[in-house]
């Protein structure tokens, strides 16, 4: 147990997770174990993470009931007992079709209460969120406004989209006649 | 949707109305806010302060009050972005040009709110706005800085939310004096009011990662910055502009 809120705490801590931007097996392993709801089996591998792989944005909760045997019912993070190797989780998923939501331990800062919770897409982390918890144990807001990186998504056309200005660099008076700009602006948007 | 289109400060501006134009007198005492700014603070205009300043002909203490202000002002910036932005060229010139235009468009707006209670400024790739069109809020594409004539997505004014600015090595070179090797070739920021939004569009671009995270933890904005590898970053505020 001791090792595993010591894992708990490593995972909470964002810097840490958003260093290792390529999620390794060990990683996986250690978010399972700081996850009150997925399941580690024995031998610490990537077996589960598909306890939150439900396309719902995030299966985890506080009360890390999936879980056989021991304590597990507080929020505190401390995960679910070590003993059993298999609950009702399915696992066998290989770290690069690891998908998710996964949550950290909850750590005392001087927000309050927080979780860092990622999500995983095919064995990458794609997304790092900082939650504040609410007393009751809900999520709020994030609280850093650190700029994570982002996938690009497609670029938008200038006619598939609905704007009436465009920001970009500086352009000058030249520069403004072959602009985007110029073309909303003589269209009237 | 009325548009009026003027050039000014070697740059464009773009004012949309909705409800139609504004009148004449309206008109006229907007651009001559930027008129105004450009006369005192145009580096390109030999007859104005600061090119007399540059030149050595008029002592910057000696400098009529506004000047001096707006020195200072981009003094204190200076300090609150540890150096990112600064009115000082590397050749020594002082140059306001990085606070000047935000500071004209933030007055045209103020210009602006006691003719209409809905409209959208535009100048050189920077944007104020108020209220809404049509119901709806202000939408602003901001642009791929590898493909001008696309968008890398669309940024909504709403709320307190007014400004936003794009910095970038593209187009026009001005006022971007890097620290370092290039970091970041366009930076993005929203803000509730238009000087801070350029301004730390400017530090960021100027800057590094660590200035990035400094940046957005220390002042209230929102980022999409574009990385020299291609890459891009979002505040949590700035992810839906890009999708994802």
């Amino acid at each position: 147990m001791r090792s595993r809120a010591l894992a708990g705490g490593v995972v909470a801590s964002a810097a840490v997770l958003t260093l290792g931007w390529q999620i390794g097996a060990a990683q996986v392993s250690a978010l399972n174990a700081a996850s009150p709801v997925t399941n580690s089996a024995g031998s610490g591998s990537t077996s589960s993470g598909s306890a939150t792989t439900a396309p719902s944005p995030s299966a985890s909760s506080s009360s890390g009931s999936s879980s056989s045997g021991s304590s597990s019912e507080s929020s505190s993070g401390s995960s679910s007992s070590g003993s059993s190797g298999s609950s009702g989780l399915s696992g066998s998923s290989s770290s690069a079709s690891v998908s998710g939501t996964f949550d950290g331990a909850t750590t005392q800062t001087q927000f309050g209460p927080v979780q860092v919770e990622i999500v995983v897409s095919s064995g990458k982390i794609t997304d790092v969120k900082a939650l504040q918890l609410t007393n009751d144990g809900g999520r709020s807001v994030q609280i850093s406004n650190q700029a994570a990186p982002i996938l690009r998504s497609e670029a938008l056309t200038a006619q598939s989209a609905s704007i009436q200005s465009v920001s970009g660099a500086t352009y000058t008076s030249q520069g403004y006649m072959t602009s985007l700009q110029s073309a909303i602006d003589q269209a009237g948007l | 949707m009325s548009v009026h289109v003027f050039d000014t400060m070697g740059t464009v501006v773009s004012l949309r109305t909705p409800a139609g134009p504004l009148d004449d007198a309206a008109l006229e005492s907007i651009e001559d806010v930027f008129r105004s700014f450009d006369r005192r603070f145009s580096l390109y205009d030999e007859r104005s302060p600061l090119s007399r300043i540059a030149r050595g002909d008029l002592a910057l203490t000696a400098a009529d009050a506004v000047v001096r202000e707006t020195y200072a002002l981009a003094l204190d910036w200076r300090t609150r972005t540890d150096g990112a932005f600064t009115p000082h060229r590397p050749d020594g010139v002082v140059d306001l040009s990085g606070v000047v235009k935000a500071l004209a468009m933030h007055d045209a707006g103020t210009e602006l709110d006691r003719h209409s209670p809905d409209w959208l400024l535009t100048v050189g790739g920077d944007v104020l706005g108020r209220g809404s069109t049509d119901g709806s809020a202000w939408r602003v594409g901001v642009v791929d800085p590898d493909a001008r004539d696309r968008l890398l997505g669309t940024a909504t004014l709403s709320g307190t939310r007014r400004a936003l600015a794009t910095s970038g090595v593209a187009e026009r070179g001005q006022h971007i004096w890097r620290r370092g090797p290039e970091t970041f070739v366009q930076v993005t920021v929203a803000a509730d009011d238009v000087v801070t939004a350029d301004v730390i569009a400017t530090a960021i671009t100027a800057g590094d990662l660590e200035d990035l995270d400094r940046l957005t933890a220390s002042a209230d904005v929102d980022v999409v910055a574009v990385l020299a590898d291609g890459t891009l970053r979002a505040t949590p505020g700035a992810r839906a502009w890009v999708g994802r």
